[in-house]
């Protein structure tokens, strides 16, 4: 190894390293609160002298004043960003194929307009919002979230996907349409199967910023039983004496879904299904 | 099968025509090579046979039926591209039957054809397999048995070889060609290699900058061309060309080199010229045009040698071997002298 490669090496753990730890110690923090006793939590300890799972049952049977529909509100959250993932799906490749492969006509202007949504913070969007799904009836509507959640994940999705249905050869949608194809069987049967990856990729995006959505929800939805688990886990600070320790095992659990959305996708996330299709 | 005919087929895209006029007349069951230079516009024209390209003036017909505003896939013709453009996510099987499929056709009836044109292309065993599983040659099987599947009243051919190395290129022409003789469908095929168009065509056109410069059988086109871009296409090595001048009986070359006027020439002393000679066409000999060696290469079965004519670059191929050195005086004595106009390059005799 000479000492250009070493210096190349040093680089990539200089950078690495401290990612690695800023990314880490947060989520240690909180599993290293869930596991302590309420009086132990704030002892500073790397690791507690007792380590419990009791937070975990108290979490678990809804045993407390905060976490009274935990079980409700935690499939709330499931409920809104899986519809989320799957609408934001939806509009995206339905918009990316008339764009990308259609070629209708207005498509520069739509990416265009996709692109420009971002110059707006979604926060300054917050209130307007908040109108418009007032005056449609929708507040306190687990609708109102969805379409929130979707017309904000839209752009980005739309983006996404034209540009990865850019590098799909439009030879196979020649073929295709020689082979006797109509755009529909050419969307359902080719355009699809070969999209799955992006489509995986862009769906868990759509699914995550539903899932780990604050402000919105927390506006559009107000009733207990119909908020969110990441409005639930604000409640918790609204007490002097907030209880950390259900807050972060609650919390914790909160992070295991999208952990075990990324872990099973992972394969999708960067897999390309499109080699052997021309010669390149 | 069916008779191709195109009737003054133009194309434009926006302002830029790419396509003037080109009339063709394809025969039932005739191989039929579209060759010309990149960008000559011989792959828009066969798109446009296909459908995939609309036409912008003339007349396109496969049958007898006008098929200018048909859908593709109504004009009972199969492609094969130039970079295969195989389903990735399919097998082979689905890939040869996705037509079938598309059309409806009864599951077995879709086995027993996909089957049979497996077994013309001996694919029987890779049917199962993905395309990234397969090699270059192997895929460009699989996107013929596509076509073959179809039964089509028309084959359509762009550049299918063009990305296969040089020798598989070779092989998959002969198989092209032995396929042709067994189906004896009607195929339009385009390359911008002219051997290619040599060895498999029963009719070439030789397009060049959106014109059809010649339509004839190979040899025709070898031995009679209609202007100097065809003789210079058509022919490998290339055919040699030295500017000359008429002064009476003879041509002046320049550097005081000059030969006798060419039987049928009609020109005044004075007008200026375009001579072609096939390299072919130049036989070593103890007088004639002197030239200067450059460099021989032999290849085993003739020499080829390259030298300086009056001041132009020329190329000889002939049988025997010789051991010229550079600089070296050779004289050649042309069996076949070709004669353009300098200005259209127009065949003058």
């Amino acid at each position: 190894m000479n000492g250009r490669r070493i210096w190349g090496e040093a680089k990539l753990w200089l950078v690495g390293i401290p990612i690695a730890l800023w990314t880490l110690i947060p989520i240690y923090h909180l599993f290293l609160f869930s596991i302590s006793s309420k009086d132990s939590a704030f002892g500073g300890a790397l690791w507690p002298d007792h380590p419990t799972t009791r937070n975990f049952g108290i979490v678990l049977r809804q045993d407390h004043f905060y976490l009274h529909h935990f079980w409700h509100q935690i499939w709330n959250s499931l409920l809104i960003s899986v519809t989320t993932g799957v609408l934001t799906l939806l509009v995206a490749t339905t918009a990316a194929f008339a764009i990308s492969r259609l070629k209708v006509r207005g498509g520069r202007v739509v990416m265009n307009a996709a692109l420009f949504t971002y110059f707006i913070p979604a926060a300054f969007l917050a209130v307007p919002m908040y109108k418009a799904m007032s005056g449609f009836g929708l507040l306190n509507n687990q609708w109102s979230l969805i379409l929130a959640m979707v017309t904000l994940a839209s752009p980005y999705a739309i983006w996404v996907l034209k540009q990865a249905s850019d590098k799909l050869p439009v030879e196979l949608d020649e073929a295709a349409i020689v082979d006797g194809a109509t755009p529909l069987q050419l969307f359902r049967m080719v355009y699809l199967p070969l999209m799955a990856p992006s489509l995986v990729a862009v769906g868990v995006y759509a699914l995550l910023l539903a899932w780990n959505e604050y402000l919105y929800a927390f506006l559009l939805l107000s009733n207990d039983k119909s908020v969110t688990l990441s409005v639930a886990l604000g409640h918790f600070l609204s007490a002097d004496d907030s209880p950390w320790e259900l807050l972060m095992a609650t919390g914790f659990l909160y992070a295991l879904p999208p952990a075990a959305i990324y872990y099973v996708f992972r394969r999708y996330m960067v897999a390309g299904l499109t080699s052997g299709a021309v010669k390149s | 099968m069916a008779a191709v005919t195109l009737k003054d087929v133009r194309k434009a895209f926006g302002a830029t025509e790419v396509v003037h006029g080109v009339g063709i007349s394809i025969q039932d069951g005739e191989f039929c090579v579209l060759v010309g230079p990149s960008g000559c516009g011989k792959s828009t024209l066969l798109r446009m046979i296909a459908g995939l390209e609309e036409i912008t003036a003339g007349e396109i017909a496969i049958g007898g039926r006008v098929v200018n505003d048909i859908a593709p896939k109504e004009r009972d013709i199969a492609m094969v591209f130039q970079n295969y453009a195989l389903y990735p996510h399919m097998t082979v099987f689905d890939n040869m039957g996705f037509s079938l499929k598309l059309a409806g056709v009864a599951r077995q009836e879709m086995h027993k054809r996909v089957s049979d044109a497996a077994g013309i292309l001996g694919l029987d065993e890779l049917l199962q397999r993905y395309p990234r599983q397969l090699s270059g040659g192997q895929r460009q099987r699989v996107a013929m048995g596509r076509a073959i599947v179809r039964k089509p009243q028309v084959f359509l051919f762009d550049e299918p070889l063009s990305n296969l190395d040089a020798k598989l290129r070779v092989a998959m022409r002969t198989e092209i060609k032995e396929l042709h003789q067994r189906l004896r469908t009607t195929a339009v095929y385009v390359t911008h290699d002219q051997i290619e168009a040599m060895t498999m065509a029963d009719k070439i056109v030789v397009m060049n900058a959106g014109n059809v410069e010649q339509i004839g059988t190979p040899l025709d086109l070898y031995d009679n061309p209609a202007n100097q871009f065809v003789a210079g296409f058509i022919g490998s090595p290339a055919m040699n060309f030295v500017p000359g001048r008429v002064n009476g009986d003879i041509i002046d070359l320049g550097q005081g080199v000059s030969l006798p006027s060419i039987p049928g020439l009609k020109l005044q002393s004075g007008a200026e010229l375009v001579l072609g000679v096939r390299p072919e066409h130049l036989a070593v000999s103890d007088g004639g045009l002197r030239a200067e060696v450059v460099v021989v290469e032999p290849t085993g079965a003739d020499t080829q040698i390259f030298c300086k004519l009056a001041g132009h670059d020329i190329n000889a191929v002939v049988r025997e071997r010789h051991a010229f050195r550079p600089g070296e005086a050779v004289h050649f004595k042309p069996q076949l002298v070709y004669a353009f106009d300098s200005a259209s390059g127009a065949r003058l005799a």
